[in-house]
Parts: structure tokens; sequence; C-alpha cells
């Protein structure tokens, strides 16, 4: 080995060293679960090593985040990231399919290069659940599970939940949609581990089956209706109707599925039945807009009379290119009476807990370093993150906006387009 | 004795007065403010909506009236209710200068849909007032997050949409009674893929930004001719007048002759730099004036452009994504509008959204740690202007309110926290003096549709 493969090779080491450790010092940690507390974090391999009052390794990189506050990194719940560039272009959506329903999956047309990654990231968003268009009554697809490290080697969780929705539409009644949805899962349940095992076979059971050859369910269709049972793969049902959700509480007491509802706008009418059956809820807390006739009981009020009743709740926003915008609806609901430990749980550990996303969520020794130390208090839309960790990467912070941003704050004699 | 006041003199001024005092011209405003209070806000912290912050100051109202402001105002009066501010803050009342509350009401309704006539490409005779549903919620949770007057926009189909009315946020039982005394009339244009869209669509023009320019200059034209006719028509003697039929009313072209005599305020929804820029060509063609372009996502390109021209940059503080013309995003953007040229700029943040105008303070709060973050150095001061003053000088209803100066309306908001915290919450608000909402006492307006709609004897939001 001669001397300059030597170089290269320390230098090797060294870079991947200052990429996989981090020790970040003295900062205010809500770690997902408790009330905050002031510790040291020592990230390695990605994962977080050590959470202690006073971590003393000579780490590749020593943050001082005094007088920081440290969170998990935001989890977004129901999004459009990766699947959407611009709304108006429908070339750049892949969120809606003509043949698949049931069983469309946006897994493979996530782009981690979309410009609302880095966006998102950069105001502390490090993973998202997309869903697809609501393009079908009761069910309409598979929810996935996505970093957003702009990693071209997508990492993910494939398909961890079918979505739906139950409500007043201009088509048929809701009860058709109720009778329908009970329909599907009646067939889901009747599927064997065995039948599961062909596409023939599950072709065959749909066009034997009334409803799903009706519905020209395709076999992966019905093999997500099988996943229902056999996974325990979570419905995430849009619903906002006080009546419709204790249709839907029924629904999944009757067939023991996992049920979480999303947008839930009347869920304040009836927070004592969705507690006492463990469904979570995605909630954006400052819609308080009686947007429809589903939705006459939205209170600003909803997320403070949800937790009180003991519900687990998570946090959205209609728009997937500012989703970040989670957090300020956040601070909005503890500005209307929830908890601010609450808030941060909604943000971050309920949506692990609720799609069983392990080992994110919460900082704790082992698991992913999904972190974000913020300039001040994370639920002030004014404060931004100074650092945002995924997987223990130190990531880049800047985005399309901060580049024009630069462009045009920089006076220069030279036009704009010969300015990087 | 030179002059002596005779009765009968008197008598015949009251009687040609009377109908000039009474005479209301139709859709005039019957807008009665609710009873004044009469208030000393003692040890208040006070954006006056003029880049300044008073600190522990106190603030004096009556008759409706900002009265006084100062370190130590003492009046013994048994009428005078004192109001402990300390701690809290007092901005001006929050204006939104874009809204479609009342034309796009919630429930969101096909049949309560009435911001955009989109059956033709220029609807100049219409006006948004005449769609308003004054039953609306929305005003009543506006008015909870401090908005005291907005701004009703016909929506941004039409290349040009009809005319925007400004509206006090007291929800009354006539669109009239809740208009802005003496605001004037706005104009709504459009530019760029709204228009081309819709209209493209249908395989009629515009169907391109380029049919788009074409389709405002030949309506400035026909506007141009009709006041040149006008005004050839009203220059004659009354003999002459008598021998012709004066000009036949047209509602479009009184609109925008309305602009050409600068007694109508042009508002224009557009996104993209260059097309802002053509638009203040054709301003310039025509002879008129731009008050403000809405939205403008690329504002921040032409900064300078705007503050030379004198036009506002109404925006929001991180909106993108949602089609072509959104795409170019900073956050920073309406700290660039405000500050170009030495901080000549004019910038406000808009809401174009029911659920924005409720935290008009957040936005405005972002836009400025953006602009500084950037690079700024822009007090909360002068970022309050973005929510107050500055949308009432759009508005043209600057010399009543937007700021708290002496002799202004007392359209008021007490903040528990400072209003640039997402905990901050309007816990009184003011219109003219008259307390409109109190959180603590729990006094707010509840429409009719809130009434009995989810418990037969219930109010729908307790």
């Amino acid at each position: 080995m001669n001397k300059y493969s030597k170089l290269f090779l320390l230098s090797l080491v060294v870079a991947q060293l200052s990429a996989e450790q981090f020790l970040i010092k003295g900062g205010t940690i809500f770690d997902g679960k408790n009330e905050a507390f002031i510790a040291d974090i020592l990230i390695e391999d990605g994962k977080v090593a050590k959470i202690s009052s006073n971590i003393s390794v000579r780490a590749n990189e020593t943050i001082d985040a005094t007088d920081r506050i440290i969170t998990p990194g935001i989890m977004a719940p129901q999004t459009q990231i990766g699947i959407i560039e611009i709304g108006a272009i429908s070339a750049t959506k892949d969120t809606s399919s003509d043949i698949y329903t049931i069983g469309f999956s946006i897994y493979d047309a996530f782009n981690p290069n979309s410009t609302l990654v880095p966006w998102n990231r950069s105001n502390g968003v490090t993973s998202a659940i997309s869903l697809p268009d609501l393009d079908y009554d009761p069910l309409s697809g598979l929810a996935s599970f996505f970093l957003l490290d702009s990693k071209l080697q997508v990492n993910g969780i494939k398909d961890l939940a079918i979505i739906g929705e139950i409500g007043g539409s201009t088509g048929g009644s809701r009860a058709e949609s109720l009778a329908l949805l009970e329909d599907l899962l009646n067939f889901g349940i009747s599927i064997s581990d065995e039948d599961a095992l062909s596409d023939e076979e599950l072709g065959d059971l749909a066009e034997d089956n009334k409803i799903a050859s009706e519905l020209d369910l395709t076999p992966r269709d019905t093999r997500a209706l099988y996943r229902v049972f056999r996974e325990n793969l979570p419905l995430l049902m849009r619903v906002n109707r006080a009546s419709d959700i204790l249709k839907l509480i029924e629904i999944k007491k009757k067939f023991n599925i996992n049920l979480i509802i999303m947008d839930a706008q009347e869920a304040n009418l009836v927070a004592t039945d969705l507690a006492e059956n463990n469904i979570a809820v995605i909630i954006n807390p400052v819609d308080n807009i009686p947007d429809s006739f589903d939705e006459l009981a939205s209170n600003i009020n909803l997320a403070a009379t949800l937790e009180s009743a003991g519900v687990t709740i998570m946090f959205s926003e209609s728009r997937s290119h500012n989703y970040h915008l989670i957090r300020q609806n956040a601070g909005n609901a503890v500005a209307n009476g929830m908890s601010y430990l609450g808030a941060i749980k909604g943000l971050t550990s309920n949506v692990a807990s609720s799609f069983g996303i392990s080992g994110r969520g919460t900082i704790q020794e082992g698991n992913n370093a999904d972190i974000v130390i913020w300039e001040g208090d994370p639920l002030e839309p004014s404060i931004m993150p100074l650092n945002v960790f995924i997987n223990g990467e130190n990531m880049d912070l800047s985005s399309r906006a901060t580049s024009l941003t630069k462009r045009y704050t920089n006076p220069s004699d030279k036009p704009n387009t010969y300015k990087k | 004795m030179l002059f002596r006041k005779s009765p009968k003199l008197i008598y015949l001024l009251i009687l040609f007065a009377l109908p000039s005092l009474s005479e209301r011209e139709p859709f005039d405003s019957t807008y009665k403010p609710l009873p004044a209070q009469y208030i000393l806000f003692k040890n208040a912290n006070i954006y006056d909506g003029e880049s300044n912050e008073l600190q522990n100051s106190d603030l004096l109202i009556k008759d409706g009236i900002i009265q006084a402001i100062g370190d130590e105002i003492a009046i013994e009066d048994e009428q005078l209710l004192i109001v402990d501010a300390t701690g809290k803050w007092i901005t001006p009342g929050i204006i939104d200068i874009h809204s479609h509350m009342g034309v796009y009401p919630a429930p969101g309704v096909r049949t309560s849909s009435d911001g955009n006539e989109s059956t033709s490409p220029v609807t100049a005779d219409v006006w948004a007032e005449h769609s308003i549903w004054v039953q609306d919620p929305q005003y009543a949770l506006a008015l909870k997050g401090g908005v005291t007057t907005f701004h009703i926009l016909p929506g941004s189909a039409n290349l040009i949409g009809g005319r925007g009315v400004t509206v006090k946020n007291l929800q009354r039982n006539t669109i009239q009674s809740m208009k802005y005394p003496d605001a004037p009339h706005s104009l709504k244009m459009a530019c760029g893929e709204n228009p081309k869209r819709v209209y493209g669509n249908r395989g009629q023009a515009p169907s391109t930004r380029m049919g788009n320019f074409a389709g405002y200059r030949k309506a400035w034209i026909q506007a141009e001719n009709y006041l040149k006719q006008l005004q050839e028509y009203e220059s004659k003697s009354d003999n002459a007048k008598e021998l012709e039929y004066a000009p036949r009313r047209n509602l479009e072209m009184e609109t925008l002759a309305g602009v050409l005599k600068d007694e109508i305020l042009v508002h224009i929804h557009c996104y993209r730099a260059e097309e802002m820029a053509v638009m203040i060509d054709v301003a310039k063609e025509f002879n008129y004036k731009i008050t403000a372009f809405h939205h403008g996502v690329e504002a921040y390109k032409i900064a300078d452009l705007l503050a030379d021209n004198g036009i506002c940059g109404a925006l929001w503080a991180d909106w993108w994504g949602f089609k072509h013309e959104a795409y170019d995003m900073v956050q920073a953007n309406i700290a660039i509008v405000d500050q170009a040229r030495n901080g000549t700029g004019c910038a406000i943040v808009h809401s174009d959204d029911e659920r924005g105008i409720q935290r008009l303070n957040q936005e405005a709060a972002k836009a400025w740690s953006a602009g500084n973050r950037a690079g700024y150095n822009i007090s909360k001061a002068r970022a309050i202007n973005w929510i107050t003053s500055n949308p009432a000088k759009a508005a043209g209803i600057y010399d009543r309110t937007g700021s708290i100066v002496a002799g202004k309306d007392a359209d008021l908001v007490l903040w528990s926290k400072n209003p640039f915290s997402v905990y901050a919450l309007a816990e009184k608000v003011y219109i003219d003096g008259g307390l409109a909402f109190d959180r603590e006492v729990g006094f707010y307006p509840v429409s009719d549709f809130d009434l009995g709609i989810i418990k037969p004897s219930g109010v729908r939001v307790e």
C-alpha cells in the first residue's frame, strides 16, 4: 500500500466517522413521550446511541444546543409529499389510478427529488405518510411511509394503511357506502392465507363474490382487503359527521379492525367513544370552518376536547407543499387549550405508534436518529430548525426557496440569471 | 343691519339640505356602529400601525374615536371604564384586503357559491356585494381573530371580475348595513392561469396570456370611448343636452370608467413577475392606477418596480405549489416588497382563506422572521403595518382606520400576548369603539346559520 492510498483510506474513514457521529450538548429535549429535560445526545451509526446528562465522548462533531429545544423529527401523517409537485399540473401528480382501487399503491411513484421534500425538511419534517386521492368510495388505495432524506434509494414502508372515506357526497347515500364497506370487509375476512398465495386464486375469489365482481376488484385490491385481517393493516378513514364516526366505530368493533380516522371535524361530539375504542384521529386543529353539512360542529377547541377525553391525536394540514405548518397548527391547538406535551406527541410519537412505525417518533436510545434542533419553541411559526437529522445524518437545510431568496437579496451588477 | 337671518331662509336651507342629507344612493351603506364605549386602557403595549411600538402606554377611546395615546392619561369620570392592559398588547383592528367570505360562504355548497360570474371574461358589471350572504358563519370566526374590516372580492376566473366591497366585521341582516361607509369601490382583475384555463377550456378567448392582455386592453379601449362620450355630453349646455339623448347607461362601462376617473381602486390577482410588469404598462397605456397586486408569489422579483409605481403587494406568507405560477415561493417575499427602495414598498399580508383570516398576525410573524433571516432588520412594529395600515391604504380607508392615531376610528384589538406569538389570542375586539368580541365573557355574534343547527336550542359554536 503506497502512501497515497493510505491517505485515501484515512480520508474515507474520517468522512464516514463525521457522517456517523454527533454529540448534541445541553439541549432541552422533548423526547416525544416525556416532559422536557436537559441532556446530551450521542448519535452514532444513524441511531441514538446515548442520552445522558453529561456525555464525554470525542465525537466527530459536537453541537452546542444550550437553550435550544430538541424534538423528534416531525412525522407528517396525511400528505401527498413525493407524489405531487404542482397541484394544477396533472403530469406532476401520481395520486390516482383508473384501474386499481383498494389496492392502489403510490409507493413506486415517490420522487425523492421533489421540491416539497427539502422544503418540508428544512422546516423540521423528517418523514411523511403519503396518500393517494380519495377517488373511490368507501376504500380508495394504500398509504405509504417515506423518509424525507432525498435519497434516490427510497427509504420507507410500503402500503401501511388502506385509506377510505364515509360521508356526504354528490353520489349515493352514505348508507350505501357503509353497507359496501361491511360487504368488502366480509369478503376480506373470508380470504385464507392459502388463497392469498396466488393472484390467480384472488382473482377467482373476486369473480365469485357479488360485490367484488361488481367493483371489478383486481388481485391487488383483494390482497389489500386480506391484509386488513391477516396483518392488522389499519383502515385510515376520512370521516366528519358524528353519526358517521359512530357507525365506523361499530364496524371496527364488529370486525375487530385497526381504525384511524382523519379530518374528523365532529369528533368533539363523540370524543369518549373514540377514546374508549382506542381510535386515533388525525385532525387539522385550525380548521374550524363548517365547510360542509358533515362538519357543522367544527370547532377551534377540537384538539383540547379530544385530548381531555384521552384520544390519541395527530395533526394534519391541507397543503402538502407546506405540510410543515402542522407545527403552527399544533401551536394553535395549544393556544386553544391543548397541552404542550400533547401537541409535541401529536407531531411525533403518536404518528409512529398509530401506524406501527417502529424505531422512530421518539428520541430514545436505539431509535433511528430523526432529530430536530430548533432555534426556540418549535410551535412558534417564526422559529426554524437549526439542524435536522434523519437516520443520524445532518441534513442540508437549503431549498429552492432559500436559493431564490439568496438570488434576489444579493444586489449585483450582473443580471439575476448569472447568479446562483 | 347688513344681514339678518330670516326664518324663511333657514327653512328653505333646511328644505334643500334635507334631501341631500337623507337621500341614499342605491346600495349605499346604512352601517350603524355598536354603542361606543368610553374606555381608558392602562399600561398597554401598543403597536400603533405607524411603525411605532409603545410600551406601558395608555389609550383613551370615546365616541367611537381614538382620543389620546400617552404615558399617563389621568381622567376622573364616573362614566369612564378602565381596562387594565398590563402585559397585554393593543393593535389596530386587523384588515384583510382579500376575502371571499360571504360570496364563498360556509358551508361551501354550490347553491351559495357566488364569487365568480365565470360566464364571460369581462364582467365589470357585477358587484360582489350583491352576492354576499350575510349569515355566513365565517365572519364571527374572523372577528375572534381580531379582524375588524375586510375587503370582499369577486373570484379570479375572469380578466375583469367585477366590483369588490369593503365591509365592517359586524354581522347584520343586510349587506348595506355591513358596508364600510364611504369606502371606495374596487375592481377585481386577474392575470395568468385562471382566466386562460377557464375560457381556454371552453375553446374561447382568452386561452393564452397574450389573449389575457388583449382582453384587458379591448375592455379599456371601450371604457375610454364610453367615458369620452359621457364627458362630451356632460360638457354640453343644458339646452344642447335637451336636444339629444344622454349616453345609454352601461353597467360594465360605468365600472371601468370609474377606474379611469380614479374613483374605483384596482386590485389584480397576479402571480408572475413579468405579468405584473406588463399589467403596469397596460395601466399606463390607459392612464389608471393599480392599487395592489394580490397573491404575487413572484412580487419579490420586481419589488423595486412595485415601489416605484406605488403599488402594494398583498401576499401570503408561504403559500405555493398549487399552480405553476405559484411555484417560485420565497418566505421573504413580503419583507422584500416592504423593504424595496429604502423601505418605501407597500407590503400586505392577505388571507384569501377563511382559516388564514383568523390568524393574520401569525402569518405576519412568519413573514417578519423570514425577512430578518434573509438579512433585513425589520421591527415587529413595522411588520404589524402589513395587516393594519397598509391594507387600510389599499382599501382607501386609511384616513379613518388602520392605525392607532388620535382622531381615527377606534378599531382595536386587545391581545393576551404579543401578537407575533402563536399563543396570542384576541381577548377583546372593538369596532368604532363598540365592543364586538369579548373572549372572557363569551360575547360574540352568532349568525342565524349557527342557531339550532346541531342542537335545536343550541348554537353551533359554544
